[in-house]
């Protein structure tokens, strides 16, 4: 792949850093988190056709 | 995306990603965090500088290090970057603070066309959602990429 190729892409090259792994499971942002479940609670999810989601 | 954007470290699952925001306030860290919901592929997406010597996120922060475009940049394309290993996913984001969220909301008009072209982006308003439009006032937005 040529640098141009590379700079057109809009997926990003991700350097893997096995230090951030310690975050996963953490929840980092636990107010955010909640608004975001709020939001689920009272509005519900956009209606996107063939978009099928089960709660957990 | 053509926009200059910073080098993009993950873990492997590439839920959690962090950048180093580089500017007249020095090098910043910072972390973007896809956590899953309470419903499966509903992922609320937080992003926040990351505090040196304690490792924790602060996200009401405002780090004026000139670099606002660029950061941004990075942000769009940890979400690309995410929904290529989640297609499915949709990604919820809101801001800690209004101008915050007024800030998101630039950020997605910034990247509008392009971003339009790969995902439906929805706003949220009081009382429901609405597809994005431009020029609107929203608390939140989601987007999920679109199938192709």
């Amino acid at each position: 792949m040529t640098i141009k190729e590379l700079n057109r892409r809009k997926t990003p090259i991700v350097i893997i850093d096995k230090s951030l792994e310690k975050y996963k499971g953490e929840v980092l942002f636990p107010e955010k988190l909640a608004k975001a479940n709020e939001v689920l609670r009272t509005i519900g999810l956009p209606k996107v056709n063939g978009n099928r989601r089960k709660k957990k | 995306m053509k926009q200059p954007k910073y080098q993009l470290r993950a873990e492997k699952g590439l839920t959690v990603f962090e950048f180093e925001s580089e500017g007249p306030k020095g090098t910043i860290p910072k972390l973007i965090v896809f956590t899953e919901t309470n419903l499966n592929g509903f992922y609320n997406l937080a992003f926040g500088d990351k505090d040196k010597r304690t490792g924790k996120i602060n996200d009401k922060v405002i780090s004026n290090n000139n670099d606002a475009d660029k950061v941004l940049a990075t942000v769009v394309s940890s979400v690309y970057a995410f929904t290529d290993k989640y297609p499915e996913a949709m990604v919820y984001a809101t801001g800690s603070t209004l101008s915050r969220t007024r800030l998101y909301r630039m950020g997605i008009t910034k990247y509008y066309d392009e971003v339009k072209m790969d995902f439906h982006i929805y706003g949220q308003k009081k009382d429901g959602w609405e597809e994005f439009e431009l020029n609107e006032e929203y608390d939140g937005f989601a987007v999920v990429r679109k199938n192709k």
